[in-house]
């Protein structure tokens, strides 16, 4: 499992955490019933505080994403994923509707917008494969 | 308590040379029949003791042996087992080497003279260390040296005074009821000053802060 | 959960420094950092833990026992680096841990042996001989090696290049793994701790300005930069300390959001300890 965490981003680490963790459970790539680190190895291989995973995976629980069984470990739970996903795409459609309202505001064309989308996927592609190299 | 006295023969361990090349000297000499200097070797052996304050002073060992468990009280009671342990040591090597030594050129060596000789020593160097050890433990050792160097200064100078004053021979006369008894005596009240000493360092080392 | 480490109320009078009613507790489990500048009483809180010096007043439990009543059993389980305080430095750590075997009850030689091999210490050479980075790290895994419950580390990173200080630190996380052991450590190199610390421990001139979680504090507490006229709008009470520079004010506040619904300054900064040491230090007060 891959998690990346930025020390000099403005969303706290147990943020970074979570939401890493909750991308990978949405798109399958941690499968229900899989055993997740425990509070002290996540701890320790991401070289920060109990505290900070521990406060993840009990968001994580709240979210009904993992289950914490006490001294057995901690498991993917099982999710509905569409809900999951109309939940996010729900998000999505704030920020995009906030974008373009702000693009109609400078009279700027949906062609534009919608290239810049484009841009940025590919974009992302690119740093996909370049990493995977 | 153990623990703290291997330590103390650790730390020794730098200085055993210096006890092997005296008696190595003191051999030569028994040898040759020239002088008899076992009378100092005990007093080495004291004074590689006080070395090892200094190499525990330096590092602040008292201070870390504190945090150990009963680390207070063990190092100081520590300190004084190992310097007896070392005293008899020295001792029993210079004793056998003496009677090997005199059966070189008499036929009838004289136990008694060396018992005698080996008891008194061991009184001395006790008496000594029993009263530099409060002293080290009060002051530590850079100013425990200055302190017993003018006291065993000062005590040269006013006995020498009195002694104008005083008939010594009146002095040991009082004595005398212990005329038979002296070994005994010697080696009780060794025990007592002793016991005394570690009494009061123990009393210091619990009070102090580090 | 259960406090491994609590403090209250101590008090330590020096003719010219004071430790004044310093309170903080540590839950089991979990890493500690203290911090403050030099002389702020760091080390002299520590001493007064482990009743190297005397306290004047003040109640102090250690593993949930009085720290005087039960010093032996309490000092069995727990393991201490300070600053300058060793062994002699002629002896070797082959001597360390054949004294160690008499001194603890639950030390263990091929731990300890294994921690040599892992930080390539040499086994057979007097500490003397040793760089600063090899004696520190010579320090902590003899704290290490007897399987304490609490771990009361006072600078145990200073000296160490980035490599060792990594080294160790890794050590203090695998120390943590087990859930019932707790670390304190002092610091004045915040970034160890912006790390690993879950509870952060401030002090200064001898009082405790702040003990909180590290999250707690890197997460709502926040620094505000605005110009005079905009700080002279905010209400005292809104700010903990502020700082006059030449551009703009810097002002430390305790709950983002809150400043945030409140007022409305753009510019608020995520802050560092480093920013929090040197703001509760130099800044002004409030009143």
């Amino acid at each position: 499992m891959e998690i990346i965490i930025s020390n000099s981003s403005k969303i706290p680490i147990y943020e970074q955490i979570k939401e890493q963790i909750k991308g990978k459970i949405v798109t399958n790539e941690l499968k229900a019933g899989t055993l997740l680190p425990s509070i002290r190895n996540l701890a320790k291989d991401l070289r920060c505080s109990v505290i900070t995973t521990k406060n993840a995976y009990e968001e994580l629980e709240k979210e009904g994403y993992v289950t914490m069984i006490p001294s057995k470990g901690i498991y993917v739970a099982e999710i509905n994923k569409e809900l999951v996903k109309e939940e996010q795409l729900n998000k999505i459609e704030n920020f995009v509707d906030k974008a373009v309202t702000m693009a109609k505001m400078n009279g700027i064309e949906e062609k534009v917008i919608i290239e810049m989308i484009h841009i940025l996927y590919e974009e992302d592609s690119e740093n996909e494969k370049y990493s995977r190299s | 308590m153990l623990g703290f006295i291997k330590k103390d023969f650790a730390l020794m361990k730098n200085n055993f040379m210096l006890l092997v090349i005296l008696l190595v000297f003191y051999i030569a000499m028994g040898i040759s029949g020239e002088i008899d200097i076992s009378i100092i070797l005990p007093f080495i052996s004291v004074l590689v003791m006080i070395s090892t304050f200094s190499y525990d002073d330096f590092n602040h060992w008292n201070a870390y042996a504190s945090c150990l468990p009963d680390g207070r009280k063990n190092c100081v009671k520590a300190k004084y087992v190992a310097t007896i342990l070392l005293i008899f040591l020295v001792t029993t090597i210079t004793m056998v080497l003496s009677i090997l030594l005199s059966s070189l050129h008499t036929k009838n060596i004289d136990y008694t003279y060396i018992l005698y000789t080996m008891v008194g020593e061991i009184f001395g160097t006790i008496l000594v260390l029993s009263i530099m050890y409060p002293i080290i433990y009060k002051f530590g050792i850079e100013r425990a040296r200055i302190i017993i160097f003018i006291m065993v200064f000062g005590i040269g100078i006013l006995g020498g005074f009195l002694l104008n004053f005083i008939d010594v021979a009146n002095i040991l006369n009082l004595f005398s009821f212990l005329k038979n008894d002296w070994v005994i005596t010697l080696i009780l009240s060794s025990l007592l000053l002793l016991y005394i000493s570690c009494q009061i360092s123990l009393k210091i080392q619990q009070k102090k802060e580090f | 959960m259960k406090n491994i480490l609590e403090v209250k109320n101590l008090n330590k009078k020096y003719d010219n420094f004071e430790l004044k009613d310093v309170s903080f507790s540590l839950p089991e489990g979990m890493i500690m950092g203290f911090i403050g500048e030099n002389g702020a009483g760091k080390t002299t809180t520590i001493k007064a833990l482990l009743n190297i010096i005397k306290k004047d007043s003040g109640e102090i439990q250690l593993l949930g026992r009085d720290h005087l009543k039960e010093e032996k059993q309490i000092k069995e389980e727990i393991g201490v680096v300070l600053d300058d305080m060793f062994f002699p430095e002629i002896l070797t750590a082959r001597d360390i841990n054949r004294i160690m075997k008499d001194v603890y009850k639950t030390w263990d030689s091929n731990l300890f042996n294994q921690y040599l091999e892992k930080f390539l210490l040499p086994s057979n050479k007097p500490i003397k001989t040793f760089s600063k980075g090899m004696r520190k790290k010579l320090e902590i895994i003899t704290a290490l090696a007897h399987h304490p419950k609490l771990l009361i580390l006072d600078e145990p990173t200073s000296g160490l290049d980035p490599i060792a200080r990594t080294e160790v630190l890794d050590l203090f996380q695998d120390f943590i793994q087990n859930e019932t052991c707790s670390i304190l450590l002092s610091s004045h190199m915040t970034t160890d701790l912006e790390h690993i610390a879950d509870y952060i421990t401030f002090i200064n001139q001898g009082k405790i300005l702040l003990s909180k979680t590290k999250d707690e504090i890197l997460e709502q507490y926040g620094i505000v930069k605005c110009r005079e006229e905009e700080f002279q709008k905010i209400d005292p009470k809104d700010y903990i300390r502020y700082k006059k520079n030449k551009y703009q004010y810097e002002i430390l506040i305790e709950n983002q959001q809150e400043f945030k619904k409140k007022y409305d300054i753009k510019t608020i900064d995520k802050m560092t300890l480093d920013d929090l040491m040197i703001l509760m230090i130099k800044g002004e007060k409030s009143c």
